[in-house]
């Protein structure tokens, strides 16, 4: 027993070491890139390409002579920046859409839950390509399809949540105090809700993170020469013998980011889930 | 005189009708206890009153109150009288708070639905509903989780008195407390009776809780109201077999001369 707590507890330290490094590591990055950018990720140099690591260029440079690391800073803003937004966007509509339609019941939950359906029964990547195929290639349609895809989980996940507390008698009460359905909804089931959305948000950024990858890595996403990590990895493939390193450094960095955003939503459920708290 | 007429009240489930073709009318000022074991329909006609039935559930027969059959009102036009004309308390102390406001927060919400106060005003039309049912001012900033049953039953009455209602519906207001918590919230909701005039109609499974205040009594069994009448008249002369059965099922102690060391003579 007392072995088993102490386990947990360097668990949870483990845990926490590694996600306070890693943050630490993301800021340095970010001080980097703001401060201390040379190069620009865009203007070609043939007379510099495929050069090795160097004091002037820390990961080389790529086929076309642009410097690895800037364009992998920089693709950051690019990859995370738009898997945010999408993230947002998605919980955005999704949020409002499950509130509803789990606190009206009756016909409208059902058409909206039909809706949900349709959406819910072809796998993400397959839907998010065929959206983007049929728009264009473009990070916007890209973003655009992400958000199709998404955005049904978290109307989902809300309306399950609502469903559960619009029965307890505070939201009876509530209504026999006169208070607008809509003030229901905000004040006294809203709150319930954040702590879900956020965990299942924080798990989602990887898995939008790697769609936006892959997508750009067979041309669906960004267009080069747009520094984004899916198109760098794609830029990459040809040279994938003499130097594997330009392979190697935006793989790393999709892999990392994807990690961190693991490790903060298993933090963050940590946090919000009381069955946890009641176990240990 | 009577403030709120029951005519004919049924509720329809999908299978059965849970309540069928009720009557009963409360008189101004008057404390009315609807008595009946679990599952015979009390719940669900207090909730029909204030058209707080679930989806699946539908209401048929007329409520009048104030000259309006509230079964037909419209939402918006419902919720003006819910809260300033007729309000509820519950059995369930605890779920009636919203657990992450606190119990100040439950009052301006209220009184920011029905009145146009200052927030100095409403803090202190609050803080004085809190004393008057023998609350401190503390209780203000206090979470729900933070209270007794016993304190959240009387926030709860406070709260639900707070705009002088012309009826309250208690639904097993003492079911879930203890004997001298309940006691004393039957006591304190008996001298706010007074002093605001409300009617109650007061639901419970338990004569022995309704015996020292009701003034009428009915008795409801599997959906149908068996008997009404006079507190004394129902207790003491019951016209239905079961009336009499559930005043033998709740024995009350005899009084202390009949005690012996053997038991209860006579």
């Amino acid at each position: 027993m007392m072995e088993l707590v102490f386990r947990k507890q360097i668990k949870r330290r483990w845990k926490a070491a590694a996600i306070y490094t890693t943050m630490a590591f993301v800021f340095a990055v970010a001080a980097y890139t703001f401060l201390g950018l040379k190069h620009d990720p865009l203007l070609v140099n043939l007379a510099e390409r495929l050069l090795p690591a160097s004091l002037e260029h820390p990961l080389g440079t790529d086929h076309l002579g642009r410097d690895v690391l800037t364009r992998l800073l920089l693709g950051t803003k690019l990859t995370v920046g738009y898997g945010l937004l999408s993230l947002l966007v998605a919980v955005i509509i999704g949020v409002p859409f499950g509130v509803i339609s789990g606190f009206k019941g009756g016909l409208i939950d059902r058409i909206f839950m039909r809706i949900a359906d349709a959406f819910l029964s072809f796998p993400d990547t397959i839907v998010a390509i065929v959206l983007s195929g049929l728009l264009g290639p473009g990070i916007e349609n890209l973003l655009l399809a992400i958000v199709v895809v998404k955005w049904v989980n978290y109307a989902r996940l809300v309306r399950s949540t609502v469903i559960t507390e619009r029965q307890k008698d505070y939201v009876t009460v509530a209504k026999i105090n006169g208070v607008s359905s809509f003030r229901i909804m905000r004040k006294h089931l809203f709150p319930h809700l954040i702590g879900n959305v956020l965990v299942l948000a924080s798990l989602d950024l990887g898995k939008i993170i790697l769609l936006i990858s892959s997508l750009s890595y067979i041309g669906l996403g960004a267009q080069p020469p747009a520094p984004e990590w899916g198109a760098m990895l794609n830029d990459a493939r040809p040279y994938f013998q003499s130097n594997l390193f330009l392979m190697i450094y935006p793989g790393l960095a999709i892999g990392f980011v994807v990690l961190l955003s693991n490790l903060f939503g298993d933090y963050l459920r940590d946090k919000f889930d009381v069955k946890k708290e009641v176990e240990s | 005189m009577s403030i709120l007429t029951v005519n004919h009240l049924s509720v329809i489930g999908k299978q059965n009708r849970i309540v069928k073709d009720i009557s009963l009318d409360i008189h101004k000022g008057e404390w009315f206890a609807l008595v009946g074991q679990s599952g015979s329909g009390k719940s669900m006609t207090a909730m029909a009153i204030g058209q707080l039935l679930a989806p699946n559930l539908q209401a048929k027969g007329e409520i009048w109150y104030q000259e309006k059959n509230l079964l037909t009102l419209s939402s918006s036009e419902m919720r003006k009288i819910r809260g300033k004309h007729l309000a509820y308390i519950f059995q369930d102390y605890q779920g009636s708070f919203t657990p992450f406001l606190t119990i100040g927060q439950h009052f301006e919400e209220y009184q920011r639905t029905h009145l146009k106060l200052s927030k100095k005003a409403r803090r202190q039309q609050a803080v004085e509903a809190l004393i008057s049912v023998g609350l401190y001012e503390d209780i203000y900033r206090r979470y729900p989780f933070q209270l007794s049953g016993g304190q959240l039953q009387r926030v709860s009455i406070s709260i639900a008195l707070l705009l002088k209602p012309d009826i309250l519906i208690a639904d097993e207001p003492t079911t879930a407390l203890d004997s001298v918590s309940s006691f004393k919230v039957l006591q304190l909701l008996s001298r706010l009776q007074v002093e605001t005039g409300c009617a109650i109609l007061f639901i419970a499974h338990d004569l022995r809780h309704v015996k020292k205040y009701a003034n009428r009594i009915a008795v409801m069994k599997e959906g149908v109201i068996i008997e009404t009448g006079d507190k004394n008249q129902v207790l003491n002369h019951p016209q239905h077999a079961y009336t009499d059965k559930l005043i033998q099922s709740s024995p009350s102690l005899r009084s202390r001369s009949s005690l012996t060391l053997e038991g209860v003579s006579g």
